[in-house]
């Protein structure tokens, strides 16, 4: 994913209290608003890295709806519907917030874990197909 | 699995190991052509080449049994190799998911390559952008979670195959357009002009930007033998792949 070249400079800044603003801004630039909704995402916990004694694991993000949305970062996929609509169909977003909140997340070292079975895992990841029809 | 795929066209042709065994992960690839075109057939010859590697079992996914083992590549099948190979036969699109999901709970040694045989059988219910990213993502996932398992070298390979429609059939481009996103590396098959008693197939790969485009001439005989070559490159030599697709390299 290209973008993660654009985390490189990010990293250390991340890593302090408070970001400085220049890097809030080249944020924005490259992701537009949803840089600001996603470092809210991860300022508020949103994000939850969920494993299994398999090894396999996936992330969770809380959105801000209070729906939980399934991340398979590694690949680039989100089930919500901005990630249908903005990324894959029409092309004009590279991540939903929620993707980013997690790469963001990656990048800073944070986020929530969470360690279950390898059976709840399973259905972490198929949940969220009936999540959709809720 | 460029890689591979190289390797097992490769072999086929003049004698030669072909290409070095890498040490990194191979990429994703996804194998494209019509009705007919010799993807099952490649499919197996690939399974047969990973099982022959000994670095773990081979897991072969596709809806229906396959009716014959496929036409194979020279030497005799080895029933050892055989018998590394896993067939799957998900019968649904969320039976297929399911199999995806639950594959970390299955022990013992993970699979070197992950093979599925006619996505489009599993897309036939109209799904929308989300299902069909969704259903790739956890292909991708799957195979990096059995490459995790294997830890060092080259990890688990990923090749799936999809029948492309004629051309002038847009059905599926923007299906295919969105499976290209996940799947950097593919390989064309286009029938070419048949010899007498032949049946040829010109398979051309496209690594995705982390290798060299080939070519290579596949031709099944009548007796079922499979032989490859590489494909005579000659000046103003048409590319192939231009036809059926709308998504082109990025």
């Amino acid at each position: 994913m290209r973008c993660f070249i654009s985390f490189m400079f990010l990293q250390e800044s991340l890593l302090e209290p408070s970001v400085p603003d220049e890097h809030l801004l080249s944020l924005k630039f490259v992701f537009g608003s949803s840089a600001v909704q996603a470092l809210d995402l991860v300022d508020r916990q949103s994000v939850t890295l969920i494993s299994s004694p398999s090894g396999r694991r996936v992330y969770q993000v809380l959105g801000s709806s209070g729906r939980t949305y399934v991340c398979l970062a590694s690949c680039h996929y989100c089930s919500c519907p901005a990630f249908a609509f903005s990324v894959l169909r029409k092309g004009d977003s590279l991540l939903c917030k929620h993707l980013l909140a997690v790469y963001l997340s990656q990048v800073m070292r944070t986020c929530q874990q969470l360690s279950v079975s390898d059976k709840q895992l399973t259905d972490v990841l198929l949940m969220e197909k009936t999540q959709e029809a809720s | 699995m460029a890689e591979t795929l190289r390797r097992v066209l490769n072999s086929g042709g003049a004698a030669g190991p072909g290409e070095e065994n890498t040490a990194e992960a191979e990429p994703p690839l996804l194998l494209l052509g019509g009705h007919g075109s010799g993807k099952t057939a490649l499919l197996f010859a690939a399974a047969l080449e990973a099982a022959g590697e000994g670095r773990g079992p081979v897991l072969f996914l596709t809806r229906r049994p396959l009716q014959s083992l496929p036409r194979r590549i020279g030497a005799a099948l080895e029933p050892l190799r055989l018998q590394k190979i896993r067939f799957q036969y998900p019968p649904s699109t969320r039976e297929l998911l399911r199999l995806l999901c639950s594959a970390h709970e299955t022990r013992g040694p993970a699979p070197s390559l992950l093979l599925l045989d006619g996505l489009e059988e599993y897309l036939t219910e109209d799904p929308g952008s989300q299902e069909t990213a969704y259903l790739a993502a956890l292909l991708l996932d799957t195979a990096a979670h059995f490459s995790h398992r294997v830890g060092s070298g080259r990890g688990c390979g990923l090749i799936v195959a999809l029948q492309t429609q004629e051309e002038g059939d847009s059905a599926t481009a923007p299906q295919l357009a969105l499976l290209q996103r996940y799947f950097p590396a593919q390989c064309w098959l286009q029938p070419d002009a048949p010899g007498p008693g032949q049946h040829c197939l010109r398979a051309c790969l496209e690594p995705g930007g982390l290798g060299a485009r080939a070519e290579w001439r596949v031709t099944f005989r009548q007796d079922g033998e499979m032989t490859v070559t590489p494909w005579p490159t000659q000046a103003g030599d048409t590319s192939l792949h231009k036809g059926s697709s709308s998504g082109g390299q990025p």
